[in-house]
């Protein structure tokens, strides 16, 4: 088994990307692999804690929660959170939160990395 | 190099694919990229289906958009998330996203 790490950089509400990205991530870790998850720019809005989930919207918190529960590090560019207002006290738990310099380190050490870019 | 290339829109400039050189180049339809495998256009298919290269659709984001095999235009592997898992470890050595 390999070490996987994605990075997605787009937004959370309708974002297909961002779907995308975690629905591979759920495959990747069904079979072994360890995957590092890292969102920015708009995509740090995953990090936010109390996400209602609409019929017709992409809600990802729940998926997310259940996937860091089998072992998923998904982490938010801390920056691109503040930057947005989403600061520490609105950041689900579990989510972690650190400068690019993470994102960069994940990726040398992979074995696989998929970068996928802002909409 | 074997390069995997996910292909997330209809819309895109094909010119980013003829500048990849790799030794084996596959091409994996994702999103609105699918419409790449169903599309015809005064009855030509897409050109990204010209190139020396093996594709992929993503079996989701066909259905999600109402289409499925039948709507397949040209010799393209219907694929499922776990297969895309398999085919960046076991296929493929970089993957690029456009």
């Amino acid at each position: 088994m390999g070490k996987f790490t994605m990075g997605c950089f787009s937004s959370l509400v309708g974002s297909m990307s961002l779907d995308f990205a975690v629905k591979l991530s759920a495959a990747a870790i069904e079979k072994g692999h360890k995957v590092d998850f890292w969102v920015s720019g708009n995509g740090t809005m995953l990090s936010i804690k109390g996400q209602r989930a609409f019929k017709d919207y992409s809600a990802l918190m729940k998926p997310v929660q259940e996937l860091m529960g089998k072992g998923l590090t998904v982490t938010a560019c801390e920056a691109c959170a503040e930057a947005r207002g989403y600061n520490k006290e609105v950041t689900m738990e579990g989510f972690k939160r650190h400068s690019m310099d993470w994102y960069l380190a994940s990726a040398f050490d992979a074995d696989r990395v998929l970068h996928i870019g802002g909409e | 190099m074997k390069l995997a290339v996910f292909v997330s829109d209809y819309r895109l400039n094909v010119d980013t694919l003829d500048r990849l050189n790799p030794s084996k180049l596959g091409i994996i339809l994702v999103q609105n990229g699918v419409y790449h495998a169903t599309v015809k256009e005064n009855g030509a298919s897409s050109s990204l289906l010209g190139k020396n290269a093996d594709y992929y659709v993503l079996k989701d984001d066909l259905e999600t958009r109402g289409l499925g095999s039948s709507d397949i235009i040209s010799n393209i592997k219907i694929i499922n998330y776990g297969d895309i898992v398999d085919l960046i470890f076991k296929e493929y050595e970089k993957t690029a996203w456009l």
